[in-house]
C-alpha cells in the first residue's frame, strides 16, 4: 500500500548524475522531495530535493540548525514519510511499501547511527551490536556472531564484549552503535551527527572507523555533520540550504581528519 | 532491488520480544516489584475474600444442615379444593368456605421399597426410615411437649448427629427401654442420666425409658430419640414409619432429588432449601457479594498495572525508537510489552496464591474458645482454601494484567522513532 503518492519517474539527478554515470548503483535516490510539517502554521522544510548516492559514496550533508538535515535523512532511513516526491533506497520506492516492509528494509538495508548512541542499557556491548540481528531473525547464528565479535574487535572493542553501556566511555559506546549499524551487513548507513557528542579526537576516531568501514565493506555512508574537517574527508559534500540540496564545490574538498587515502 | 529475504526466526518463537521484555522486568527493579505486588494483592484480596465468603457460606450451610434431612419423604397432606375445580362435579350446592381435613394418621406402609427406590437415586448418599411425632415427656406431674424420633442409632447419627453433641451418656446401642433427650428437656425435666422419664403418645399409649444420653446442639429444644421399633410401638403404625429422611453428597442438588423423587414413589419429597428459601436467598447474596468483590479488587489492581506500565512505555520511548530504527515491527514492540505483562501477571499471580492461601491457611488456625469439656474446638474464622477459586483467581488476574498492559503495548507499538529520538 502506498504512504504517499509517488510521482512520476524523471530522468534528472540534478546533484547525482555523476554517482549515475560511475557504473556503480544507486543505492539512495529522491526525486523532488518534499517535506511540510503541518501544524497551526504550515512549515515547509523540503522544497523538492533531487540527490543520488552510489554504492560505496561516502557523503557528508552540512547546512544550518532547522534546515532539514535530520528530517532528510529520517525520509530516507523511512523513519519519517515525505509530503510529496520520491524516495528510492536500492531501487526499492519507500512509498510502495507497507508499515513490515518499511520495517524490513531499514533492518536489512539501512544501518543507523545517532548523536546519541541509543545503545540498550539492558544488554551487553556484544548483545547491543547483534540486535539488529536478533530483531530479524530471534537470534543470532554463529556465523554472524563470529562476524560482530570480529567488527568489536577491529574497532578496540574485543575486550568490552560483555560491558553495559554504562560500563563503557561515550567514544566506546559510540563505536558499538557503528557496529550495530553494520551488524546486518547493510548497503547504506545514514548518520546523524555521529562525532556530535564526543570530543575532538574521540569525534576523528569514530569518524576514521566509519570511513575505514565504509571503504572496506562498500557500504555507502551518509553523514551529517557540522564539522567542516569531517565534511572535506567525505567523497562529496550536499549543502541543505533553503529547502534544497546543492553539491558543494570541489574547492571545499579536501582531505580532512581521519580521511588518509 | 527488493530487501534482501524475509523474516527468519531462530531461538524458537518471540525470542527477541521475550529476551527485551525480560530484561526490561530483571532491569526495572523496584518499579517491577511494585507491578508484581499490585498483581499479586488483588490475588491475594481475591482469595482471601472467596474463601471466607465461600467458608462461612459452608459454615452455615453446614451448621443448617448437619442436623436435618436434606430430603423428608413423608405422606402429602391433603389439602381442600373448591366444588368448581373437582372434576365431572356439575352445578348444584356450593360453598365459600375452604375447611382443612383433620389430621389423619398418615404412614408410609412400603418404606423397604421406597428405601430401595430412593437409594438408587443419583447423588442419595443415605436415607433413613423414621418415625417421627409429638409427644409428652413427664417425670411425675407437669408433661412437656417434645418431639420423638425413632430410628436406628447408626443411620440417625449421619442424618441428625447425636453423639457428637452429647454431654453426657450415649446414644449408641440404645435398648427400646432407653432415650437421649436434649440439655433443655432434661434441665425442665430435672432429670440426668441414670433417671427414668415417661414419653405419652397421642393415641395414649405411653411407657417408661431410662435417660442414657443428653445431647445439645445450641439451637433450643431438641428431639428425644428412641429407637425405631420402639416408636412404632408407642405411635401405633406397627411396622410402618412416617417419614424417610435422606442425606445427599451435595446438599445444593437436593432439589433434582426430590422432584425426581416425587415422580418415582407415591408421596411428597421435601427439599432442604425449598423449606429455607430465605436462607439459600442470602447464601446467593453472599456468593453474588464475593464474587462482585473479587472483580473489583481485580479491575483495580489491573488500573493500577496498566499505569505502571503506561509509565513504563514512556520511560522506555526512546528505546522503542531505536528498536522501531533498527527494523522491530509495531507487533514485535506490542509483544514485548504484553509478554513484560505476562511476566508480571505470572509472577504477581503466583506470589499472590501463595501468599493468599498462606494467609487463609493461618486464619483457618484460629480456634474459638472451648466452652465444654470434650468438646471440639471450632474455627474462630470459617474459612476455607478453595483450590478452584484459587485458579480462578490466577487465571483472571492473568487475563486482568494482560489485559491492561495491551492498551500500553499498542501505545508503545504505535510510537514514531523521529518524535521519540528528536
Amino acid at each position: 500500500m502506498s504512504r504517499w503518492a509517488p510521482e512520476p519517474p524523471r530522468p534528472f539527478w540534478p546533484n547525482g548524475h555523476e554517482a549515475a554515470r560511475d557504473g556503480r548503483p544507486i543505492a539512495i535516490e529522491t526525486r523532488g522531495l518534499r517535506k511540510t510539517y503541518l501544524g497551526k502554521v504550515p512549515v515547509p522544510v523540503l522544497h523538492g530535493v533531487d540527490l543520488a548516492v552510489r554504492a560505496g559514496e561516502f557523503v557528508a550533508l552540512i547546512g544550518q540548525s532547522g534546515s532539514g538535515k535530520s528530517t532528510l535523512l529520517n525520509i530516507l532511513g523511512a523513519l519519517d514519510v515525505p509530503t510529496g516526491g520520491t524516495v528510492l533506497i536500492n531501487g526499492q520506492d519507500l512509498g510502495r511499501l507497507d508499515d513490515d516492509a518499511l520495517a524490513d528494509l531499514r533492518s536489512q538495508e539501512i544501518g543507523f547511527i545517532f548523536q546519541e548512541h541509543y545503545l540498550l542499557d539492558e544488554f551487553t556491548c556484544l548483545e547491543n551490536a547483534l540486535m539488529p540481528v536478533t530483531i530479524h531473525e530471534g537470534d543470532a547464528s554463529d556465523a554472524q556472531r563470529q562476524r560482530v565479535v570480529g567488527l568489536l574487535q577491529r574497532v578496540g572493542l574485543g575486550d568490552q564484549l560483555h560491558k553495559h553501556p554504562d560500563e563503557m566511555s561515550g567514544g566506546q559506546n559510540q563505536r558499538c552503535a557503528i557496529v550495530r549499524a553494520l551488524a546486518n551487513a547493510p548497503r547504506i548507513v545514514l548518520a546523524d551527527e555521529p562525532t556530535g557528542n564526543l570530543d575532538s579526537t574521540t569525534g576523528a576516531e569514530v569518524f576514521a572507523l566509519m570511513r575505514q568501514m565504509n571503504r572496506e565493506s562498500g557500504v555507502a555512508f551518509m553523514m551529517i555533520t557540522h564539522d567542516d574537517r569531517l565534511a572535506r574527508a567525505a567523497d562529496r559534500v550536499l549543502l541543505i540550504e533553503d529547502g534544497l540540496v546543492h553539491e558543494v564545490d570541489e574547492t571545499l574538498h579536501r582531505p580532512g581528519p581521519g580521511a588518509a587515502r | 532491488m527488493a530487501p534482501r529475504g524475509g523474516r527468519r526466526r531462530r531461538g524458537g518463537p518471540w525470542r527477541f520480544e521475550r529476551q527485551v521484555a525480560v530484561r526490561h522486568l530483571v532491569a526495572g527493579g523496584g518499579q517491577t516489584w511494585l507491578t508484581v505486588s499490585a498483581v499479586a494483592a488483588g490475588v491475594i484480596i481475591v482469595i482471601f475474600i472467596t474463601g471466607l465468603i465461600f467458608g462461612l457460606r459452608q459454615d452455615m450451610a453446614r451448621l443448617l444442615t448437619e442436623s436435618i434431612a436434606h430430603v423428608t419423604i413423608e405422606v402429602a397432606e391433603v389439602k381442600p379444593v373448591p366444588l368448581e375445580r373437582v372434576p365431572g362435579a356439575g352445578p348444584g350446592p356450593s360453598s365459600s368456605r375452604l375447611e382443612q381435613q383433620a389430621p389423619q394418621e398418615k404412614a408410609i406402609d412400603d418404606w423397604p421399597r421406597v428405601l430401595d427406590i430412593v437409594r438408587a437415586v443419583p447423588g442419595v448418599r443415605l436415607a433413613a426410615p423414621v418415625v417421627r411425632r409429638q409427644a409428652f415427656a413427664s417425670r411425675g406431674a407437669n408433661p412437656i411437649g417434645t418431639t420423638v424420633v425413632g430410628a436406628e442409632p447408626a443411620l440417625q447419627e449421619e442424618v441428625a448427629p447425636v453423639t457428637e453433641n452429647l454431654i453426657a451418656g450415649r446414644y449408641q446401642g440404645l435398648t427400646s427401654e432407653e432415650v437421649v433427650i436434649d440439655a433443655e428437656l432434661a434441665e425442665d425435666l430435672s432429670v440426668a442420666t441414670g433417671d427414668r422419664i415417661r414419653l405419652s403418645s397421642n393415641t395414649g399409649a405411653s411407657d417408661s425409658f431410662t435417660v442414657v444420653g443428653i445431647y445439645s446442639r445450641g439451637r433450643g429444644r431438641g428431639e428425644a430419640y428412641v429407637t425405631l421399633r420402639t416408636a412404632q410401638s408407642l405411635f401405633g403404625l406397627g411396622t410402618s414409619v412416617n417419614a424417610v429422611l435422606v442425606k445427599m453428597v451435595d446438599i445444593y442438588a437436593a432439589d433434582q432429588a426430590a422432584d425426581r423423587i416425587m415422580a418415582l414413589v407415591p408421596y411428597e419429597a421435601k427439599s432442604w432449601s425449598r423449606e429455607f428459601p430465605r436462607f439459600l436467598d442470602a447464601l446467593k447474596v453472599q456468593s453474588a457479594a464475593a464474587y462482585l468483590t473479587s472483580a473489583f479488587s481485580l479491575i483495580a489492581s489491573s488500573f493500577a498495572i496498566a499505569s505502571i506500565l503506561i509509565v513504563s512505555v514512556l520511560q522506555k520511548a526512546e528505546q522503542i525508537g531505536i528498536l522501531k530504527a533498527m527494523g522491530a515491527r509495531r507487533r514485535q514492540i506490542q509483544t514485548i510489552f504484553i509478554l513484560e505483562g505476562l511476566g508480571v501477571a505470572l509472577l504477581g499471580s503466583l506470589a499472590g496464591a501463595a501468599g493468599g492461601t498462606a494467609i487463609v491457611y493461618a486464619l483457618s488456625l484460629v480456634e474459638q474458645p472451648v466452652r465444654r469439656v470434650g468438646q471440639t474446638p471450632e474455627q474462630l474464622f470459617p474459612v476455607a482454601i478453595l483450590p478452584v477459586y484459587i485458579a480462578l483467581a490466577v487465571a483472571a488476574a492473568i487475563a486482568a494484567t494482560v489485559v491492561a498492559a495491551y492498551l500500553p503495548a499498542r501505545r508503545a507499538a504505535a510510537l514514531n522513532p523521529v518524535d521519540v529520538m528528536r
